[in-house]
């Protein structure tokens, strides 16, 4: 009963001793506290600008290009070639898989594609064509180029002989909308076929290679016209944002085990879809953390100053608490726990101030513009990938618990060395009356 | 004596406290034994330099000897670990240092009842026993201000109060008048005077206050680290 109370007193007096020490250095503790949470704040909200930076350059890197997933023959990415394609039946269970209900409450976008490599040709000339089949009212859950439309309108589920192109190939082409064209490729027999079609919608996309090269025609016509029926090149998925591909990934291998293990199908996530995009993240990821580990360090140094700084000035006050019983261990343990206090608190309240500013920008997105510069503010151009300069903050709670035990690590680990010399300090000698 | 005294009282034995200073040693204390009995009221005086800060501070475990050994309440301080030693002086010492000795950031009342909290006495039990003992030294209505708002007479009653309210066998008292004007010390003597006879406390003091050596009932005098006489005063 004694014991037990002794305990909890001891406990209770090295916290009364911690906090009181804290409101007494207001300054020293105020000022320490602001660099913690300016610190955290910036962390918080710099990694959601950073996450949503990614995700959009990952929103419009899978949406021009395979999606989050993507199902396709295994040779396909090699080859490029037709006759590396889905087979009607593969992609019947694909489907079927995204159409459970797991799945498809997951899923914001399917879309089957095959993809052609041919030339467009019209009286003005001949261009080589990025041509993709699709299905009109899939795609348009899917690409961006719907909205990219500088002239007449995108692919409808009725269109037959459509075709809907960008704006660079309209102009070598020397097209207009109602122009006919026509499109050449090798079908399933390795015969030159052709196929004739009408412009219905110009895009503008941006990136070159994209306006100069890409048609969009509806998938039914380019079966009859290459005799490869139902076939697609790929099955494209997309999701809410990338946090759920792997699970997404790890589904679909499930689905299709029979087939993948036949060798007539693959499953990839958009980082082995589209390893260039993947790198580019991580590059800038890495910088990233470059920057918060100066930050981390900054942030230590605050705290060891802090916190020393008070040891130092204390040793007089260390040596009493000793003589007057308090172990080692415990005097430790008043320093531990001021920095510990200093750093819970101050990170709490930076966290808070960063998540607020997140969801501040949540809404209308942080346009990068305001810091890149003026050229910027229209475009930015990744590669062939057009990145809007409206960042909308992804927030993620599993961020912010990483930053709040990263921030905590440091506070205890800039604690410790203080928190050592309290243990260590000379009673006699503090206790000398010069001091 | 009854066994229970036998136990409480202090001795030193071959006693060799010595600094290593860059070239020369200096030797605090030499071969000083020594035995205090409970209910003492010891002055310790010499010179300055002459090891009485040090003495005090190897019987109050603050600091290591050299050599020989010093036994508090039949525990043999060198064989003791340092947080056993601080138990040790939570339980059984109490100290009164020269000055600045109360911690800034409690108030009088806290600074009072710090061992006592961390003996685990009870709320009620603190209370009043340090509402006797402020009662006692004048101390009444300051119990809530810091030492900062006290003035040095008035912070050594504190420290005093903190010293023997946790009840320990023996107050070691490090120039506890130094700062204080004539009146100040007096009421502190006072004091100490009473709670020795009263409650039977063990005071050991080292002084250079003619007033302090006056008043105690046994008069140690120190020379160069070494007792060069000890006096038993009537008193
Ligand atoms: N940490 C130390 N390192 C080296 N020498 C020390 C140390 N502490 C004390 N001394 C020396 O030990 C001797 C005794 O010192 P001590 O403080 O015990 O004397 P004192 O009798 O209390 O003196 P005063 O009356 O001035 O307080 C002195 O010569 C002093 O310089
Ligand atoms: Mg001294």
């Amino acid at each position: 009963m004694m014991i037990a109370r002794r305990k909890a007193f001891q406990i209770r007096v090295i916290a009364v001793l911690a906090l009181r020490n804290l409101r007494r250095q207001v300054r020293r503790t105020l000022l320490t506290a602001t660099a913690i949470i300016l610190g955290a704040g910036m962390l918080v909200f710099s990694n959601a600008i950073g996450d949503g930076t990614h995700e959009q350059w990952i929103d419009d890197g899978v949406r021009t290009g395979s999606g989050h997933a993507t199902i396709e023959h295994p040779a396909f990415r090699m080859s490029r070639k037709l006759e590396d394609r889905l087979a009607a039946d593969v992609r019947a269970v694909a489907e079927a898989a995204l159409a459970t209900p797991d799945l498809a409450d997951r899923v914001t976008g399917v879309s089957a594609q095959l993809t052609i490599s041919g030339m467009a040709s019209s009286a003005a000339g001949a261009r080589p064509a990025h041509i993709l089949a699709v299905d009109p009212q899939a795609e348009v859950d899917f690409t961006n180029l719907d909205d990219q439309v500088i002239e007449g309108r995108y692919l409808q589920s009725d269109d037959r002989l459509a075709a809907f192109v960008g704006v660079g190939l309209v102009e070598t082409l020397d097209l207009r909308l109602g122009s006919r064209l026509v499109l050449t490729a090798q079908d399933t027999n390795k015969e030159i076929v052709g196929q004739l079609v009408r412009v219905v919608g110009v895009f503008r996309n941006g990136a070159p290679p994209v306006d100069n090269t890409v048609v969009h025609i509806p998938l039914a016509i380019a079966g009859e016209w290459l005799g490869s029926g139902d076939d697609v090149s790929k099955i494209a998925v997309m999701v809410e944002d990338s946090t759920e591909v792997s699970s997404l990934v790890r589904r679909l291998r499930q689905a299709l085990a029979d087939p993948v293990d036949a060798g007539r199908v693959t499953v990839l996530g958009w980082r082995e879809a589209m390893p260039a995009l993947a790198s580019l993240v991580a590059v800038d990821q890495f910088g990233s953390y470059v920057i918060f580990a100066i930050l981390f360090v900054i942030i230590g140094f605050g705290i060891v100053n802090t916190v020393l700084m008070s040891v130092l000035h204390r040793h007089r006050e260390f040596g009493v608490l000793q003589a007057l019983g308090l172990t080692p261990r415990q005097t430790g343990a008043v320093v531990l726990l001021e920095g510990l206090l200093l750093t819970t608190v101050s990170t709490l309240v930076g966290v808070g101030l960063g998540t607020w500013l997140t969801w501040y920008f949540l809404g209308d997105g942080f346009d990068m513009a305001v810091i890149a510069g003026d050229s910027l503010a229209n475009n930015m151009e990744m590669g062939s990938v057009v990145i809007d300069p409206i960042i909308i903050p992804m927030f993620s709670v599993a961020r912010t618990l990483q930053t709040i035990g990263w921030i905590m690590l440091i506070g205890i680990l800039a604690s410790i060395y203080p928190a050592l010399r309290a243990t260590r300090i000379d009673i006699a000698e503090s206790m000398k009356f010069d001091q | 004596m009854t066994p229970d005294d036998m136990r409480r009282d202090v001795r030193t034995e071959n006693l060799w406290k010595i600094y290593q200073q860059a070239s020369e040693e200096v030797q605090a204390v030499r071969d000083v034994t020594l035995t205090i009995q409970p209910g003492e009221f010891t002055a310790l005086a010499g010179p300055s330099g002459s090891g009485k800060t040090t003495l005090l501070n190897l019987i109050g475990g603050l600091t290591r000897p050299t050599r020989g050994q010093v036994r508090v309440a039949d525990h043999e301080l060198s064989k003791l670990p340092n947080h056993v030693l601080a138990r040790l002086r939570l339980n059984q010492i109490g100290f009164v240092f020269q000055a600045y000795n109360l911690l800034p950031v409690l108030t009088a009342r806290e600074n009072a009842e710090f061992p006592m909290l961390l003996q685990g006495v009870s709320a009620e039990e603190r209370t009043r026993r340090v509402d006797e003992l402020f009662a006692r030294t004048g101390m009444e209505g300051l119990e809530d201000r810091r030492p900062g708002k006290l003035s040095g007479g008035q912070q050594q009653r504190v420290a005093v109060v903190r010293a023997v309210a946790s009840k320990p066998a023996l107050v070691l008292a490090d120039e506890p008048t130094a700062n204080l004007d004539s009146a100040s010390s007096d009421a502190l003597l006072d004091l100490m005077d009473e709670l020795n006879r009263d409650l039977g406390v063990t005071f050991v003091f080292a002084t250079h206050d003619e007033r302090v050596m006056e008043r105690s009932r046994r008069l140690i005098r120190m020379v160069d680290g070494r007792i060069d006489s000890d006096v038993i005063r009537v008193g």
